[in-house]
């Protein structure tokens, strides 16, 4: 801790060039979208095993709080995204030193250039929304859908430090380093240049889909559901992601394989981060350095396994009724009422809506 | 002119409760554009305050004792000039080392990293009848890191070795870089594998503050990238294809 405050402190003070900057936004965007991203899969595999719960995740990402943090979301990947082919490329070209400085300010810029287009289409779906004067949840009830993140987050660190005591009763203080001439620092410096290239085309695709084509709004809008020819009958956001994962393109689920590539390289990418920026701090420290491995670890393994059995599963049948008890619940019967503020169909409607087409 | 010194100090033997560092401030009256920093903070301790602590020896930039944090930035006291700074310096000491007393700080630590990476000539074949003979393009190839003074500037402006004084830090890696791809050196592989420790090269997270800290100019995060690649390759071998440069222009 005393190592961090101390990094912090004088990295403020030192007056490095633009390349100290870049290091430290590097790191605050890559812990930002390992937030985002924990939150996400987490959510998502929702609508296959608890659909009510994946309701009340998309109506939290549909309140203002949420939008705010999905600008600063979007900002974080491209800015990590960019900077992070930088590093690569300089990595692998030594010699290329001379043009680093360039390259960090033609990051920022290009950052900054991809970024207005980005949010004024974002913001339009923004707009678009609002126009209906929609009924989106409280920010108190916001903050209360994410407190079992907050809890599962606590878990984890306690049961990291708490193995990490135990580890350093059996082991003494040798648990959790490395052995003299292991080669495992190396593959991870490799894999974090090849997996960070390889995930920017993979997670762009992923962001222009939904975030910028369709917006966190469409997945409850009676539309045509983004790279699939399928409409979301019901509009809501079980359905929206039973018909991207029921997608099949010459007998392949396009969108679980192309979900997975994502999951498996960002989750590996992201939990490596994090491990490379808690260790930086925490090497004075034994308990809280094995704690550190320990906790990229743990978060890693649970996001690949609950991702991974979600991907592999399909949405029960049910589920989508289940779904529409539960828009019915969040925003009380007078949602489908009052015809001036009706957003979210009633599944009666719907079912009209969908005899009638 | 007139220049306003902002000065760093700490003062180990100072009685209990008063032992922690404080700014104190001097002014100079009479200085010249082109006078160092050095010759200034030896005319404080000379005429204001002889208790000022600072380290020196050769003052003519080769001997890298003099490393402070000038204006926030590692450089050595002897080749800046008071026009490079201004009216108003601060004077710090570098970072990440103990501080003993006022800019003077505990070396060990950092030569203790020097030591680790093997900085010394390895050859145990039979010794040839003359000396060991080098291609102009192969002493280029490492040329660049010949230059170094161990005066710690760069390894003291990254921010990994803020963090971490485990960190075997730039200065040890430049030094290394000097001997892993010199052809009639064999001691590479030895080097490559202290290197490859979790808090060998990979603590660099490619910042770039070592290399304008550098008081002799050299590339230094280059130098650290071309030794991450030879222990991703597993040799030095044609990672390096051209030198710095500098020699070339030299010789011709």
């Amino acid at each position: 801790m005393t190592s961090l405050v101390y990094t912090i402190t004088e990295t403020l003070r030192y007056r490095g060039a633009i390349g100290q900057w870049s290091w430290v936004l590097h790191r605050i965007t890559g812990l930002g979208v390992l937030l985002f991203l924990v939150l996400h899969v987490i959510d998502t595999s929702w609508a296959v095993f608890y659909p009510e719960l994946y309701v009340r995740a998309i109506a939290s990402y549909q309140s203002p709080l949420f939008t705010l943090g999905e600008f600063g979301l979007v900002a974080c990947v491209v800015y990590h995204a960019y900077n992070g082919f930088r590093i690569a490329l300089i990595d692998l070209r030594p010699k290329w030193w001379k043009h680093q400085q360039r390259a960090a300010y033609v990051v920022l810029a290009a950052t900054a250039i991809t970024l207005v287009p980005v949010f004024i289409l974002m913001f339009s779906h923004v707009l678009h929304f609002y126009e209906d004067s929609p009924q989106v949840l409280g920010l108190i009830d916001v903050l209360k859908e994410q407190l079992p993140f907050v809890a599962g987050i606590a878990l984890a660190v306690i049961a990291a430090v708490l193995f990490s005591a135990v580890t350093g009763l059996i082991l003494g203080d040798k648990g959790g380093h490395a052995r003299k001439g292991s080669k495992l620092e190396r593959f991870w410096w490799s894999f974090m240049r090849i997996s960070g290239v390889l995930i920017i085309p993979l997670v762009f695709g992923h962001l222009a889909m939904m975030h910028i084509l369709q917006g966190v709004f469409d997945i409850t809008a009676q539309t045509t559901v983004v790279g699939t020819p399928y409409i979301n009958e019901s509009a809501t956001a079980v359905e929206f992601v039973g018909n991207r994962w029921g997608y099949i393109v010459g007998g392949i689920f396009i969108w679980r394989v192309y979900d997975f590539a994502l999951l498996v390289l960002v989750t590996i990418h992201g939990f490596n981060g994090l491990r490379y920026v808690l260790t930086d701090y925490t090497m004075n420290s034994n308990l809280f350095r094995r704690a550190s491995v320990y906790l990229a670890t743990i978060g890693a393994v649970v996001l690949l396994v609950v991702g991974g059995a979600a991907l592999f599963s399909t949405v029960p049948a049910g589920a989508i009724e289940e779904a529409e008890r539960e828009v019915q619940l969040i925003y009380g019967e007078s949602a489908g009422a009052d015809s001036e503020t009706e957003v979210l169909p009633t599944p009666a409607e719907t079912a009209e809506a969908a005899s009638g087409g | 002119m007139d220049m306003k010194f902002r000065i760093r100090r700490f003062n180990p033997e100072a009685e209990e409760g008063k032992r922690k560092p404080y700014w104190q401030e001097f002014t100079l009256t009479g200085v010249e554009e082109t006078d160092r920093i050095l010759e200034l903070l030896h005319r404080i301790k000379w005429e204001q305050d002889g208790t000022l602590t600072l380290r020196r020896a050769c003052a003519h930039g080769i001997c890298g004792s003099d490393a402070m944090r000038i204006n926030g930035v590692n450089k050595l006291a002897c080749k800046v000039l008071a026009k490079d700074v201004g009216e108003k310096v601060q004077i710090e000491p570098i970072l990440g080392l103990p501080v003993l007393k006022d800019l003077v700080v505990d070396m060990e630590p950092f030569f203790a990293h020097y030591k680790s990476v093997l900085p010394y000539f390895i050859n145990n074949s039979p010794e040839p009848e003359r000396e060991r003979l080098q291609t102009q393009h192969d002493r280029e190839l490492y040329d660049d890191t010949t230059k170094c003074i161990l005066c710690a500037c760069c390894t003291t402006s990254c921010p990994s070795y803020w963090a971490n004084g485990e960190y075997v830090g730039p200065a040890a890696i430049v030094q290394a870089h000097r001997f892993i791809f010199d052809t009639r050196d064999e001691g590479a592989q030895e080097r490559l594998d202290v290197l490859a420790d979790p808090n060998g090269v990979w603590r660099c997270r490619t910042i770039y503050n070592c290399t304008p800290a550098c008081p002799r100019g050299i590339q230094v995060t280059r130098a650290i990238g071309e030794v991450k690649l030879a222990i991703v390759r597993g040799s030095p071998e044609g990672v390096i294809t051209e030198g710095a440069g500098e020699i070339a222009v030299s010789n011709s």
